[in-house]
């Protein structure tokens, strides 16, 4: 009987000792936020494209809405074309697969409906999208770089540390590009973030706020709510290959009767 | 002796514990105490790169049922996957030329070099694999990892046949039935990776084809990179890579059957 409750004090200690604070990355907040994440419709809007709309709209200065306007995004989508023959297939698509945004890991900060996959290792904390790419979150204590000595990417550059059980990021670097909610950023652009697991293990937000007094008349806040996937889920593979015709291609009329 | 006195010649289990868990917590740090990372000595977590000494590669036996038309086939549908930035994957992923960002997890170690390839994962959460009915065959594969004290072993299966950069180094090229398996394991001084690769197929090999790669590790104050870019719509490198493709490409979309 000593010999148990012995056995359970060292259990409760050992598990006390494991989340002491002042540790780079805790193992029980890390553990938590590691896993496959999908990003939910929390707002019911009905379609993916509308999951911003119910966000408080970005303020932004003049040279910010000057630099949205500007915005051209999009694949080179080819022109109507008038009813096609059974068989003969429309193409709509002028340069599939060409990268785009997705290929620097950027959804790994703006998710879209593929999952995200989080790994929290000692010194830094990855987020792998569907999509392709990786974007890291350093956890070591560095800084950010001057910005002389960077080349602006899709994932910027990215410090975080935890708060209990809360990871909250800085990132900076980034390319230029939309925000949603009508923002916009730039390498100057502040991208604060923190990743807040609920009690149940279930779900997880992101609260994003974007800082740059270039471009916004207030700080840019949003949210995105997440739901783990069960075990045992793990990354598909997009695979797209920009040299087979089919990928230009939408529907191939059918045989009609 | 009275059960008093040996309370007073000894100290309560209690205390024991105490002491002995304090001592645990001032001596282990809390990375270690993770179930999948065995102890701080053997974190392979860092960013790696490949010398000019760091292979050593047998040739490989082929099976006698590969033909220098299969070879040749093979070569020619790696050549379109370059061509036109197709995700390459493994065994490419392992020697890409980039610095490998290898990240140690509670739930997978995740691998991932900045090229046209989609991050590696190695599950350390299951012991099967996916169900093949239930797997599309990936560039990748399907990696599931467990630790043998220090050494993290990877058995990695589900590659796609004609999807991506095939050629496995030494002879031979990965196939639907291809098994590989990896172990992982650091050096005395904790700043070379040693990797034993040990690919199994009956269609393609002989016998288990072995070779390993030994990784050196950079400082720990170093930044990731861009990702290469890669564009299949720039001409001018089209005929760069035509010119040396003399057979022309393979696509794999103009083979019939699975991926």
């Amino acid at each position: 009987m000593a010999r148990c409750a012995c056995a359970a004090l060292l259990e409760v200690l050992a598990a006390g000792c494991v989340a002491l604070p002042g540790m780079a990355a805790e193992p029980r907040a890390a553990s938590a936020i590691e896993g496959d994440w999908v990003r939910v419709d929390s707002h019911g809007s009905g379609t993916f494209g509308a999951l911003a709309d119910s966000f408080r709209a970005a303020s932004l200065t003049p040279r910010g809405a000057a630099a949205l306007a500007q915005l051209k995004y999009g694949q080179r989508e080819l022109p109507a074309t008038g009813p096609h023959k059974v068989g003969e297939p429309y193409v709509v698509v002028d340069r599939p697969c060409s990268g785009g945004p997705f290929t620097e890991g950027v959804l790994g900060i703006d998710p879209d409906s593929g999952a995200i996959h989080v790994v929290v290792a000692r010194a830094q904390v990855l987020i792998a999208p569907e999509r392709g790419g990786a974007r890291v979150i350093y956890l070591d204590g560095r800084s950010h770089p001057d910005a002389s000595r960077w080349t602006p990417r899709g994932t910027g550059h990215g410090v975080g540390h935890f708060e209990g059980a809360v990871l909250v990021v800085d990132t900076v670097g980034l390319t230029a590009g939309s925000v949603p909610a009508g923002g916009w950023r730039t390498a100057q652009t502040h991208l604060g973030e923190r990743f807040k697991v609920s009690p149940d293990g279930r779900h997880l937000s992101i609260q994003y706020t974007y800082t740059d007094p270039a471009v916004y008349r207030r700080p840019h806040t949003y949210e995105y709510q997440f739901e783990r996937l069960p075990a045992p889920s793990y990354a598909l593979e997009e695979w797209c290959d920009p040299g087979d015709p089919k990928e230009r291609q939408s529907i191939v009329p059918p045989p009609q009767n | 002796m009275s059960r008093a006195h040996r309370g007073q010649a000894r100290p309560p289990a209690g205390a024991l514990a105490l002491m002995l868990v304090t001592a645990w917590c001032a001596l282990v740090p809390a990375a270690a105490l993770r179930a999948a990372e065995p102890d701080a000595g053997a974190d392979l977590s860092g960013y790696w790169e490949l010398g000019a000494d760091s292979r050593s590669v047998p040739a490989a036996e082929l099976a006698a049922a590969v033909t220098p038309a299969q070879v040749a086939a093979h070569a020619r549908s790696d050549a379109y996957a370059i061509r036109w930035c197709n995700l390459l994957g493994m065994p490419f992923l392992m020697d890409s030329g980039r610095a490998l960002n290898l990240q140690v997890g509670g739930r997978e170690v995740l691998l991932y070099p900045e090229v046209q390839v989609e991050p590696r994962h190695i599950y350390l959460d299951r012991t099967a694999h996916i169900n093949p009915e239930d797997y599309d065959p990936s560039t990748n594969g399907d990696s599931i990892g467990h630790w043998e004290g220090a050494v993290l072993v990877v058995d990695t299966v589900g590659f796609a046949a004609n999807h991506g950069l095939t050629a496995i180094p030494g002879g031979g090229y990965r196939t639907a039935s291809s098994h590989l398996l990896e172990r992982l394991r650091l050096l005395p001084g904790g700043q070379v990776l040693a990797v034993e690769f040990t690919w199994s197929d009956p269609q393609v090999y002989a016998r288990p084809h072995r070779y390993e790669f030994r990784y050196h590790r950079l400082p720990p104050t170093f930044e990731a990179t861009v990702r290469q870019r890669c564009d299949p719509y720039d001409e001018d490198r089209a005929r760069f890579l035509e010119a040396a493709t003399p057979g022309g490409f393979a696509a794999p979309w103009a083979s019939p059957g699975k991926p």
